[in-house]
């Protein structure tokens, strides 16, 4: 149950992994930059004081873009092995979704949806 | 270790159950412990069907009534079936997909001491000035204003057990992903365990919700914050959300697994494969899918608007397909099979008529209009009773006769189990047939009594003698138990001749480590297979080698106590205080209320930073005995 | 073979040292599974807020938007946004089996972790002197006990990567200890997706 079953790497496989890893170094550097932007300019756009119903849908498109490169880049969920754990965390944003929607819409404050 | 099993004080096989990681005595465990709150739940069932029995009874008062329907439906439902299914779950699922324990031991062992100690908490509610007494439902508006600290037992005991629930939901959903043997794909899973895998998923879904409710209830109660206080800008409906979306999800939670069994029992004593496996399968997910999107029909009549309601009513109706479709597949495996009207085999008979009934009326509560008319009537009472004793109860019962030799070693008898299967079918049907009526009549729910000549009391006599006849199904049931255990015949590999899943192919009682060796598996009811196209032993996917098991560890139970401890001190934190609610700002103050919760807490957190300093490698079962094991099982063959 | 093997040698370490053996694997599953649980946990308490938000018991009580100031939400965002980038870095050393860099990320992420929970507690208090309290209001209560609830999981998150650097500083890197260092980092970049969502919608959508 414990013991793991590796067969030792070969200097070229080595190198391969190694490469890849670099690669996908690079890729998390490049979403990370990405993030920041789009902090910065979900934060400009309120700043601004824009009409509101311009920009609420903007910032939280952007919000769901961020959440996509945290959960793809950085937790690796791009990587294969990963289908189950893409099932879950999908049922789980449809869930949140729906809880938020009928919050917002339906707990009887003022007139519910006709 | 659990090899050295032979004869030992009560002292060590105590304190081996209290350390244990090994998940067929934690099945044992919930089956003892759920058992017992199962009896407890029946007592207080009694005890609200005699109250009910004639009218102007005063045999409770109006408040200790409360209290008691109550602690019915809270200990039935978190307390008793939730931990008897999981009692089955731990039992088989492990050895259906042929591993040699679950994912996490550990976790497994933290899961059902959490449940036992928020159950006990719960009912200490009984000694320590009165249960909750707001409904199993608890709803804000009603429990804010509950006087004294029965509410508190409900939000805290529930807290602890539900977080055990939630552990054990992600652990039966880790190991059935990723702990099965070689061979055994997704679609070659048994029913139990498939059922097992939705409804783990739905806990870990379902769970949560219910966790941020009754945090929010216990804020407001202890803490002096004002989620439902109206007059400080609170809003009860949140609640009923909360608990909703955590509610619906729940009953499936509760019935898949039956379902589960029923299918599993279908097959063997029908003595044919599964009828439509594919769709049963898919009807499974899909039900449990459903079941998160229709929360809402428990609320009609709140006022939600026509858009809401008529969204929600037509996704509670499409349920029905897929579970029609299993109704229909349980009758085509029975068509045509050389049945075996063994004591499983006729609690799944009779489940089908009762589950298709509370069904229908379901669905006649789905039309939301309607359910203006049925709403906290006795007709709710009826219809959730017929899915709930009809469903999961009788699927219980049935379990138990079938799982009873595969978990103790030993079988029920069958001519006792067939006189409670009587009794308890008939009584079921007694009671609660003619309460659609009485609902339809006009009689409410959660109502202590009621006035002669309303025409309700040959109807509710009725009902009080149909429960009577359970109660004796069950007394006969534990007298079969009771003589089982003193017997203690012994039977050996697969006793109900048909086993067709992994779990039968295995030597009873199960070895510590369950399988010498992996079994390969060939196909859907993989022990069948092997009995008809082979020798019927299972082969072998690895050769016979050293394995590695799990320590067991007190720390679970540690931790569960911790939070026991934690609760009493939650619970008499805002007793006396100026910011308290009206309901504890008049009991009188408990300064060491605070050095109780923290010292709870404390016990909590430094037995897991505990956990996470030491290495916990586990323990190897030699191959030497293995081999041991294997030639005593042969001689006791022949 | 009756010894254990967790201590691998360099040449035969994983490519994934976090899900080379069946415990680390279940660990990688029942822990993603548990994160599912928790996006539900956070959507209940996102859900709580938006219906509690300026629910308020009289007129003379400050609303979101007499509240919050973005100079603050922008930098505890950028203090989270960088303890993620830095525990990724300590997974890539991880797996690149180099021990050292690995403790001095985790250690980095730490720092950065508290800076994030020190700027929290400033906040929290402006907020109490301002009447704004767990107790004053519907709204109160739904604020304090969402950002309540992250700020616990910051503090966990914490507690855990501590223990994790001072107990693996005597053992090293080992499957074993990789996969623990890999979970911790999965929570620690959860934490960030939650503080993603409170951003957007407690603090911008707050001001507007």
């Amino acid at each position: 149950m414990a013991e793991i079953k590796q067969e030792p790497i070969s200097q070229k496989k080595l190198e391969y992994i190694r490469r890849e890893r670099t690669k996908e170094m690079r890729q998390q550097m490049v979403s990370f930059a990405l993030m920041i932007f789009l902090t910065f300019v979900a934060f400009g756009l309120v700043a601004m004081d824009l009409d509101a119903s311009f920009v609420i849908p903007i910032v939280i498109g952007m919000a769901f873009l961020q959440v996509i490169l945290q959960f793809y880049y950085f937790m690796h969920m791009k990587d294969k092995g990963h289908e189950y754990i893409k099932l879950m965390m999908l049922t789980g944003m449809f869930f949140a979704i729906a809880f938020v929607t009928t919050f917002i819409y339906i707990v009887w404050i003022g007139a519910p949806i006709e | 270790m659990a090899s050295a099993t032979k004869k030992r004080g009560v002292g060590p096989v105590i304190w081996d159950y209290m350390t244990t990681v090994d998940h067929k005595k934690i099945a044992i465990l919930y089956l003892i412990a759920g058992g017992f709150f199962f009896a407890l739940g029946g007592i207080e069932a009694m005890l609200i069907r005699i109250q009910l029995a004639v009218p102007n009874n005063d045999f409770l008062s109006a408040g200790l009534f409360n209290e008691v329907i109550t602690m019915h439906g809270t200990t039935m439902i978190f307390l008793a079936a939730m931990p008897l299914l999981f009692a089955f779950m731990n039992a088989t699922v492990p050895l259906q997909i042929g591993a040699r324990d679950v994912a996490f031991p550990f976790l497994n062992s933290l899961g059902v001491w959490l449940f036992i100690f928020g159950g006990i908490f719960l009912n200490l509610s009984w000694f320590m000035g009165g249960a909750p007494d707001a409904g199993w439902t608890s709803y804000a508006s009603l429990s804010i204003k509950s006087p004294g600290h029965g509410i508190d037992f409900y939000a805290l005991g529930l807290q602890i057990a539900g977080a055990g629930t939630l552990i054990s939901g992600i652990n039966f959903v880790t190991t059935i992903i990723s702990m099965r043997a070689p061979g055994m794909t997704y679609m070659r899973m048994p029913l139990m365990t498939w059922t097992t895998l939705v409804a783990s998923v739905l806990i870990v879904f379902a769970f949560p919700p219910l966790t941020i409710g009754l945090f929010l209830l216990t804020f407001d109660r202890m803490f002096g914050s004002s989620f439902f206080l109206v007059e400080t800008g609170g809003n009860t409906i949140i609640w009923e959300h909360l608990f909703w979306i955590f509610g619906h999800p729940e009953v499936y939670i509760l019935i898949l697994p039956a379902f589960g069994i029923f299918s599993e029992i279908f097959a063997t004593f029908a003595r044919k494969r599964l009828f439509g496996y594919s769709a049963m399968v898919f009807a499974t997910v899909l039900i449990g899918f459903f079941g998160f999107m229709v929360w809402a029909h428990h609320m009609f009549t709140v006022g939600l608007g026509p858009t809401a309601n008529a969204i929600f009513s037509v996704a509670t109706m499409a349920i029905a397909v897929p579970t029609g479709i299993k109704i229909f597949n349980w009758i085509f495996t029975i068509w045509g099979g050389s049945i075996e009207f063994t004591t499983p085999m006729l609690y799944a008979l009779a489940f089908i008529p009762s589950f298709v009934m509370g069904g229908v009326t379901g669905i006649m509560q789905a039309a939301a209009p309607a359910d203006y008319q049925y709403h906290d009537s006795y007709f709710i009472v009826a219809h959730f009773h017929y899915v709930i004793v009809g469903g999961v109860v009788f699927g219980l019962l049935a379990g138990l006769h079938y799982y009873w030799p595969l978990m103790f070693g030993t079988m029920l008898s069958e001519k006792l189990g067939k006189i409670s299967f009587v009794l308890f079918v008939a009584g079921f049907h007694m009671t609660f047939l003619i309460q659609h009526f009485l609902g339809l009549w006009g009689m409410p729910r959660r109502v202590f009594t009621y006035l002669d000549g309303q025409g309700y009391n040959t109807s509710n006599m009725i009902s009080t003698v149909g429960a009577l006849m359970m109660a004796v199904a069950v007394i006969i049931l534990l007298i079969n138990i009771i003589i089982t255990v003193a017997k203690n015949q012994k039977v050996g590999r697969d006793p109900w001749g048909d086993g067709r899943t992994l779990e039968w192919s295995l030597p009873l009682p199960v070895p510590h480590y369950n399988f010498a060796q992996t079994p390969l598996i060939r196909g859907l009811d993989a022990y069948w297979i092997e009995k008809k196209e082979n020798d019927g032993k299972m082969m072998p996917a690895e050769s016979l080698d050293d394995f590695h098991m799990p320590n067991n560890s007190i720390i679970p139970f540690v931790i569960s106590l911790g939070l026991f401890v934690a609760a009493f001190g939650a619970l008499h934190f805002a007793s006396g205080k100026e910011w308290a609610i009206d309901a504890v700002s008049d009991l009188p103050q408990h300064p060491w209320a605070l050095w109780v919760l923290i010292l709870g807490l404390a016990i909590v957190f430094i037995s897991m930073g505990v956990r996470s300093w030491k290495d916990d490698l586990g323990y190897y079962v030699t191959k030497e005995e293995v081999l041991k094991d294997l030639e005593e099982q042969e001689r006791g063959a022949k | 073979m009756a010894n254990m093997e967790y201590n691998v040698p360099s040449e035969r370490w994983p490519a994934h040292p976090e899900t080379a053996t069946l415990e680390g694997k279940n660990k990688f599953i029942g822990f993603w599974t548990f994160l599912a649980g928790e996006t539900a946990l956070f959507a209940s308490l996102f859900a709580t807020y938006l219906a509690l938000k300026d629910s308020v018991p009289s007129d003379d009580h400050l609303l979101a938007a007499d509240l919050f100031q973005l100079e603050l939400a922008f930098v505890m965002t950028m203090f989270l946004l960088t303890s993620s980038l830095t525990s990724v870095y300590a997974v890539y050393h991880m797996r690149n089996n180099n021990f050292s860099k690995m403790q001095l990320w985790l250690g980095i992420t730490v720092l950065l972790g508290l800076g994030f929970l020190a700027l929290e507690i400033y906040e929290f208090i402006e907020y109490t002197h301002l009447g704004h309290t767990f107790r004053s209001s519907a709204f109160g209560s739904a604020f304090y006990f969402l950002i309540g609830t992250h700020a616990f999981h910051v503090c966990i998150g914490l507690v855990w990567i501590t223990l994790l650097i001072l107990r693996n500083a005597k053992r090293g890197l080992s499957v074993y200890t990789a996969a623990k260092v890999n979970t911790a980092a999965l929570y620690w970049h959860f934490i960030d997706v939650v503080w993603i969502f409170i951003f957007t919608i407690v603090y911008l959508l707050g001001v507007m």
